[in-house]
């Protein structure tokens, strides 16, 4: 009988080893890196060599911009489509899993796919001048035009990770009881104030997980970019990826990583703050 | 104040009907039980009343105004739902407040009507908490406090008592009689509990698979049940049935004739007997019939004696001190103007001509 005890430590074992050799390791492995030069000292160098990179400050900006576009966008229409889809009772089904078909498509495919509309001889170009609008294919993902690239990039990631964060508030959405929506209702509450002043609140935990979740994500944008724009749209994993491939410097690049963390700790951490529901435990 | 009408409704759920055409009227300011076993169609009833369901045929009126198309919101209605459904994001206070907020009520009559919701209830020192930091019975005071702040013409309550422990719900019942009759609030309260019933109710409408079966003064209910079913299901131990021979205008069980006040409906007839009814006795007396004891069983203010007339089974409360062993027969003695008589074959109740 005792050795039950023992069971549960030897059965989270293989996960923990995983964790510790696969996301740990290499987390202080790059910490280290990014600390360190190339003769083994402690120094700010790679740090100094990243701040005054011409890349960088652009590099920051995008991925900022990125995020903070991207992301509001996906979770307003994820609601959306999570409330309509409360709303369907027959062919909801339908509905559920053709939303969430971009899940099943990586991002370097999801780039190219948006490539394949945006580029010089693709569909945007032919149906434009199938219906008369242009005369000459015109260039839309060029390093003149930057915002082009981020429209597209934000296109493609609208398209593709909406679904995450819809399924994780359909999922939540179902966690909450249709009695309380249904008590507001009989206490003289119009949708929309059972949408703001119940479903909102009570969809809370959700929200912060699929915020948390996909800004992470979204700080760490890159196939989609590489795809449609390649450097003209620098982000910061994309400049990690250069300085480590092209340059040959992985102090540097171990740099942007830690920046990368950096910003996704802060922002986890506001988000934990800033929604923390004031209800203590459960209901 | 009003008055609640429902007029033949009607309910399907897929191929299955629940509600066979439901007749009901509450008068002004009446307390009416909704009684039945689960799943014969009450919450049903009760949320068509509220609008929150569609029923397919049938109207609802509350007053004088005919509700059937108009949202909850647009009814007038409170409801206590079942789950107690108390928003477990908002302060006990803001969960009391919450239909006041809705109708945008001053901020002065807001907190007075809070107050004295919280006051009646005897939660106003938690009005600061969190759901999640009650007990059930805290909740569930929360949730009744909530439909009496916005002072209703109509209190709609869905099993309030039914995810309480027993103590608590004895406790709560007796403080919710008290508190809705003061407050004198037109009220429809749902229970599958019919000691609650009898307990709370001006009226019970008992319901059995999507029909009102009888709809009376308590004390009729368990003294005169429309049928067999009635009878059965309010009461514990249950009604006695005994299926008698009939001679001309009386019924025999063993020796013991008794006078039928109507025509017997064929050669049988059903006697209805409530077990305290039967007067137990050891040895033979005048208007008395004889019973073998099966079991007896000790319930503290009184036995519960088990036992069989021919093939029928029969159950008998006598005193605690009465002297019965199980294999010994008894004689019972009916109390002639408690008895009930119903048609065997319908089991419906049989009335006096
Ligand atoms: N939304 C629904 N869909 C299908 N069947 C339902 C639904 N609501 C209730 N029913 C059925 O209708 C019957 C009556 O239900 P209900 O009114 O909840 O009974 P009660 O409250 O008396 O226990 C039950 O048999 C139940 O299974
Ligand atoms: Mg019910």
């Amino acid at each position: 009988m005792r050795s039950e005890r023992y069971i549960p430590y030897v059965l989270i074992l293989p996960s923990v080893l995983f964790l510790l050799f696969l996301f740990a390791w290499p987390l202080l492995e790059a910490l280290l890196l990014s600390v360190r030069g190339s003769g083994g000292q402690w120094t700010l160098e790679n740090f100094q060599r990243m701040a005054a990179d011409l890349y960088f400050k652009d590099a920051v900006k995008y991925t900022l911009l990125l995020t903070v576009v991207i992301v509001p966008l996906q979770v307003v229409m994820a609601l959306g489509m999570a409330m309509l889809l409360g709303g369907i009772s027959k062919g909801r089904d339908l509905f559920l899993y053709v939303w969430t078909i971009p899940l099943g498509i990586s991002d370097l495919a999801a780039g190219i796919v948006w490539l394949a509309i945006f580029t010089e001889r693709g569909y945007l170009n032919s149906f434009l001048q199938g219906i008369g609008v242009i005369q000459q294919p015109q260039l839309w993902l060029s390093y003149e035009t930057p915002w082009m690239i981020f429209l597209a990039v934000v296109a493609a990631e609208v398209w593709r990770a909406t679904a995450i964060v819809f399924v994780i508030l359909v999922a939540g959405l179902q966690l909450i009881p249709k009695e309380y929506s249904e008590a507001a209702e009989v206490f003289g509450a119009r949708p929309w104030q059972r949408f703001w002043k119940v479903t909102l609140p009570l969809l809370m935990p959700s929200l912060q997980v699929a915020l948390i979740l996909r800004t992470i994500l979204a700080l760490e944008v890159f196939a989609v970019v590489v795809a449609l724009g390649g450097r003209n749209l620098p982000v910061l994993a994309g400049e990690a990826y250069y300085w480590y491939n092209a340059y040959q410097n992985p102090g540097v690049a171990a740099a942007y990583a830690v920046i990368i963390l950096g910003i996704s700790v802060v922002a986890t951490i506001l988000y934990l703050r800033l929604m923390r529901s004031k209800q203590e435990g459960a209901a | 104040m009003a008055s609640i009408r429902v007029e033949n409704i009607e309910k399907t759920f897929g191929k299955f009907k629940a509600l066979n055409g439901v007749s009901l009227e509450v008068r002004d300011q009446e307390f009416v039980v909704l009684l039945g076993p689960s799943g014969c169609g009450k919450t049903t009833l009760l949320r068509i009343i509220a609008g929150l369901e569609q029923a397919e045929k049938g109207r609802v009126w509350i007053g004088d105004r005919d509700v059937s198309q108009l949202p909850p919101r647009a009814r007038k209605i409170a409801m206590v739902f079942q789950n107690y459904a108390v928003f477990p994001h908002l302060t006990v206070f803001e969960n009391i407040a919450f239909g006041l907020r809705m109708q945008k009520a001053a901020p002065e009559k807001l907190k007075a009507n809070v107050e004295r919701a919280a006051n009646l209830m005897h939660i106003e020192n938690l009005l600061e908490r969190y759901p999640a930091q009650l007990s059930g019975g805290q909740r569930q005071r929360v949730a009744v406090a909530r439909a009496l702040a916005v002072e209703p013409e109509v209190l709609l309550m869905d099993e309030p008592l039914s995810n309480l422990d027993a103590l608590l719900r004895l406790e709560m019942r007796a403080e919710l009689k008290r508190l809705l009759a003061e407050s004198r609030t037109t009220t429809l309260y749902v229970t599958h509990d019919q000691v609650e019933a009898m307990s709370l109710a001006d009226r019970i409408a008992v319901m059995n698979t999507g029909y009102v079966v009888q709809y009376d003064e308590p004390m009729k209910v368990y003294q005169e049940p429309a049928n067999t079913f009635v009878g059965g299901f309010i009461g514990s131990p249950p009604m006695n049935f005994l299926k008698l021979p009939v001679e001309g205008r009386q019924a025999r069980i063993d020796s013991l004739s008794l006078d039928l006040p109507m025509a017997a409906p064929g050669p049988e007839v059903l006697l209805g007997v409530r077990p305290e009814d039967l007067e137990a006795f050891t040895v033979q007396q005048p208007q008395s019939f004889p019973a073998e004891v099966l079991v007896v069983e000790p319930l503290g203010p009184h036995l519960l004696l088990t036992l069989h007339f021919g093939q029928q089974h029969l159950k008998a409360t006598v005193p605690p001190d009465f002297a019965v062993r199980a294999g010994q027969t008894i004689w019972l003695k009916p109390q002639p103007d408690r008895l009930r008589w119903l048609d065997p074959s319908s089991g419906q109740a049989l009335e006096a001509r």
